[in-house]
């Protein structure tokens, strides 16, 4: 279906328009102006900020700077989270753009990952995708291709180009025709709440009657609280590349079509915004 | 804090998180010239990382600091240094326990 298609290709295209602004502390040769960037929601931070480095570096002397790392009110933003979710998470219901203050000293060990190269990148979502197909496919998709298609999927992700990625992807979004869909559905749910980093369960995209599982099933059976009603009217907002999808909506379509390239569903429980 | 080898009856839950649900059994292959471990089963908290697990396995191997260790899920990925264990065993787990090889270089890309 043509309209499904298009699906793809705005999630792809997703962008958040960002603000960076260096660390005050940080220490310059002169004033460092902030820089605006537009930032894939797909992507990863560390993949797509260069330019933010190469702009900051301009005005600091090489002593003062060591592994760059990006923090939002207060909170290290974890390079390995693809940024439309840490948006979600942290910053959907504050004004445009989202503020990113730089820092290139006092690396929050605790907090964060290092990122030593493009590589370490290109590792962690080389895994994440086989992680999903072992829950869809007992990696037997991703197992049968050879490594210039893995290598495709990475490419296609770092350059943006999603026929690239697409041609390669399609294959992990197949079942086979006596089925409904995946074995288990690759998905992901945060809360800023709670003090776990997520939920992560075994979750089959069909029923044993044979009815497919809705995102309102999923959420019943993995995280009620997050939808349960307070006095008749919903707490929180359940979003997914900054949309909320109706709970009605079958769990198999939103992994084919609303997955991050990494083939997880990432998905936010954030308060509902008071205005 | 590490629980003791082999089944988990009367365990410790000790850690700085405190009480987290019930500890989950791995078992630990080595891979390649690794050396093997001389317990392989343990009893695991839920809420212990992958990263903590490596720390573990590495101290316990005596291995420096600076040695990489690579864990593995299913022969097939190896996931996030901050991945929990419990929700590893969850979606992974099989006949009561979480299998996971080790290897001191990359086994599976």
């Amino acid at each position: 279906m043509t309209d499904d298609k298009d699906v793809l290709r705005d999630v792809w295209f997703g962008r958040i328009p960002t603000c960076f602004t260096l660390y005050q502390d940080e220490i310059t040769e002169r004033e460092a102006e902030p820089y605006y960037l537009l930032l894939p929601r797909v992507s990863y931070l560390t993949l797509v900020t260069d330019k933010v480095k190469k702009h900051f570096q301009k005005v600091m002397r090489q002593e003062d700077i060591s592994e760059i790392w990006f923090e939002h009110e207060g909170t290290p933003l974890k390079w390995h989270y693809p940024i439309g979710l840490l948006f979600d998470l942290l910053a959907s219901s504050s004004a445009l753009p989202w503020n990113i203050t730089v820092h290139f000293k006092g690396f929050p060990e605790k907090d964060l990952l290092h990122c030593p190269s493009k590589d370490t990148i290109e590792a962690h979502f080389m895994s994440c995708v086989k992680e999903a197909d072992a829950l869809k496919h007992k990696s037997q998709v991703i197992n049968e291709m050879q490594k210039k298609d893995h290598k495709q999927l990475w490419m296609g992700l770092h350059n943006d180009r999603f026929d690239q990625f697409w041609a390669i992807n399609r294959k992990l979004m197949e079942y086979p025709a006596e089925e409904s869909g995946f074995r288990y559905i690759p998905f992901r749910i945060y809360q800023t709440t709670t003090e776990r980093p997520f939920i992560q369960k075994l979750f089959r995209p069909v029923a044993t009657d044979g009815q497919l599982h809705t995102l309102g099933d999923l959420l019943k059976e993995v995280c009620p609280s997050a939808i349960a009603p307070e006095d008749g009217e919903r707490k929180n907002q359940v979003m997914i590349h900054g949309i909320e999808p109706m709970l009605e909506t079958p769990l198999q379509w939103l992994s084919e079509h609303l997955s991050y390239p990494d083939n997880f569903l990432h998905i936010s429980i954030i308060p509902q915004p008071t205005d | 804090m590490w629980c003791g080898p082999g089944l988990t009856s009367n365990f410790l839950r000790v850690g700085a998180r405190g009480i987290s649900g019930a500890p989950v059994d791995i078992l630990l292959k080595a891979v390649g010239d690794t050396p093997i471990m001389k317990t392989k089963k343990w009893a695991v908290e839920r809420t212990r990382t992958i990263q903590g697990l490596i720390d573990f396995i590495k101290k316990f191997l005596k291995l420096v600091a600076s040695e990489q260790l690579f864990i593995y899920v299913n022969q097939s990925f190896a996931p996030s240094p901050d991945q929990e264990v419990g929700t590893l065993y969850e979606c992974f787990g099989s006949d009561g326990k979480l299998v996971l090889h080790y290897c001191k270089s990359q086994a599976w890309g």
